[in-house]
């Protein structure tokens, strides 16, 4: 059965609208809101909840146009119901509840971290339980093992910020732009990782994270370095910081995978488009013998599609979401 | 003309269904944060109640506010999806009118307050007029203490009404031309009546103008202190 299904996703700063037919995406359409939110440094609740309502329902015309799909021919509609900004969950929540509503279809919510965990399935087929996923974005950081679809075991998480956090942080440390991420991947091009070693927090917890002494330690370097006159240029101190970041990931990401026993490894969030991070991962899973399956960068920061998938499957178990259900803002895994 | 009206600008959520301006099913809740749950499953209850179905549907009429913000989103984008899904008109409607639309009054100047939090009301002027009430000045969203002072400098006899009990304790003490009324919250039912003439003449905007009245921008805290305000390099 492939069920055609319309999926929104507005958990955060991106108005996501996608058709999917199975695992094939139809179409994947988003509006973002980073400009909006780039002058404040960071994502402002009530601006991004606006945002999605101005723009979900010509987004979802968009969608079904582009994916040349008439709404007679949907079989269900998706949409995030948690975890993420309450006010901006509830826009595609609700909007998508109502689409089903009066197109008489079943209504699936999806865990939005769900979504990431199924996103490498879109491009790539094969990928399937078990595994373990590495799943890294603004707000969330975790190691998780996927016993089979629906089965979790979120293996180890973040003590403080997330990965995509902490690069946010950083980036203003080096007086870099928002979003961190992409500033400080662009910003170490062609700089030497092994500048300066900053620390790699929490060496005996296999799958744990911890971020956020990094700021510390790069501000107190940067500060120090610049007062003695001897500051390296900033791409191999971006280079250097990213490495402190990524090193950890994929250490404890191959930590995972030997402790389960998986021989495959997903990942999925806006931290696995940096370029550095793809490609130390996929060394160290070739070393490992691991096949390893990331999405697209499209695919991995926040999209419709990969809640359509998530969707495919809880509707095929019958997993239907009753009208009177919400969203829930702290919704975790497993 | 079958119509559905949903209103969740208040803490008072509701729906309602009528049929050439007859009122056919409606239910109402009063519950601040329970509205996207109640939403969807109200319609589902209104339209099994009158054995619709949606394409029964020619319009929709939804409360855009002022309001609490939450509440005016799960209802615009309610609706907005249930027009889109349908093929069918949109109609905003206000909810400082509704609520002066309800208002019983010969000859009093009717002043509407809705809660909008953070220490401020929206509130905004109407005359009763047969059959109705007409707007005599803008939505505006005002402290308490402003709006004691725009009551006290109203030369006529006053009626407010809306969620006055929002207001802090005693704050129209002493106003002795001011009268206070019901309704405090809009609702569906009412919606359906003020939006009647827009109706009739088809007076429908684009469905993207249809936005949520927020009249306030959004509180936005930046934190400077994690903010470099140069780079630590220099300009580049």
């Amino acid at each position: 059965m492939n069920p055609t299904i319309l999926a929104f996703e507005t958990s955060c700063d991106e108005t996501a609208v996608a058709v999917v037919r199975g695992r094939e995406i139809l179409s994947s359409v988003l509006s973002s809101q980073v400009d909006l939110h780039a002058r404040f440094g960071g994502v402002v609740p009530e601006v991004a909840a606006r945002a999605h309502t101005e723009s979900i329902r010509s987004l979802t015309h968009k969608a079904l146009v582009e994916a040349r799909v008439h709404p007679d021919d949907l079989d269900a509609v998706a949409a995030t119901e948690g975890p993420g900004l309450v006010g901006a969950l509830l826009v595609g929540h609700e909007f998508g509840k109502a689409t089903a509503w009066a197109r008489r279809l079943p209504f699936v919510g999806v865990d939005h971290m769900e979504g990431h965990l199924f996103s490498p399935i879109l491009e790539h087929p094969d990928y399937a339980p078990p595994a373990v996923v590495v799943l890294v974005s603004g707000g969330h950081s975790q190691l998780v093992h996927v016993e089979e679809w629906g089965r979790y075991r979120v293996l180890g998480a973040t003590i403080d910020d997330a990965a995509g956090e902490a690069f946010d942080k950083l980036a203003r440390a080096m007086g870099l732009g928002y979003p961190g991420g992409p500033a400080i991947d662009e910003a170490s091009e062609g700089g030497d990782p092994s500048t300066i070693r900053f620390p790699r927090a929490l060496p005996d917890r296999r799958h744990d994270f911890s971020f956020s002494g990094l700021k510390t330690s790069v501000t107190t370097f940067i500060d120090k370095a610049k007062a003695s006159g001897d500051l390296p240029p900033l791409a191999d101190v971006a280079a250097s910081v990213q490495e402190a970041i990524v090193d950890v990931i994929v250490d404890k990401t191959i930590n995972a995978a030997r402790d389960t026993g998986a021989r495959i490894v997903g990942g999925g969030g806006g931290v696995l488009a940096n370029r550095r991070l793809r490609a130390r991962l996929a060394e160290a899973c070739d070393a490992e013998g691991l096949r390893l399956v990331l999405p697209s960068p499209a695919l991995c920061t926040d999209n419709a599609a990969m809640i359509g998938a998530a969707a495919v499957h809880w509707l095929e178990k019958g997993a239907i979401t009753a009208w009177e259900s919400t969203v829930d803002a702290g919704r975790r895994l497993g | 003309m079958k119509v559905l009206a949903i209103d969740s600008a208040t803490p008072a959520a509701s729906v309602a269904l009528s049929d050439e301006r007859r009122l056919v099913a409606s239910t109402l809740r009063v519950d601040r944060r329970g509205h996207s749950a109640f939403m969807v499953s109200a319609i589902d209850f209104c339209f099994d109640q009158a054995g619709w179905v949606p394409e029964d549907l020619d319009a929709i009429v939804v409360d855009v506010g002022p309001g609490l913000y939450t509440g005016l989103r799960v209802g615009v984008a309610t609706a907005q999806a249930l027009a889109a899904a349908i093929g069918i008109p949109l109609v905003p409607a206000v909810s400082l009118d509704a609520i002066a639309y309800r208002a019983a009054t010969g000859h009093r100047h009717i002043w509407s307050v809705v809660d909008v939090r953070r220490g401020e009301v929206a509130v905004a002027a109407y005359r009763p007029v047969p059959g109705g009430v007409v707007k005599d000045g803008p939505a505006q969203v005002v402290t308490p203490d402003v709006f004691r002072a725009m009551l006290e400098s109203d030369p006529d006899d006053v009626l407010a009404v809306g969620d006055v009990q929002a207001l802090p304790d005693g704050l129209l003490r002493g106003l002795h031309r001011v009268k206070v009324g019901r309704p405090r919250y809009p609702s569906a039912d009412v919606l359906l009546e003020v939006a009647a003439g827009a109706l009739d003449k088809g007076e429908y905007p684009h469905p993207d103008e249809i936005r949520p009245m927020y009249l306030r921008e959004p509180d936005v805290t930046i934190n400077w202190s994690t903010i470099r305000p140069e780079s630590p390099w220099g300009a580049s």
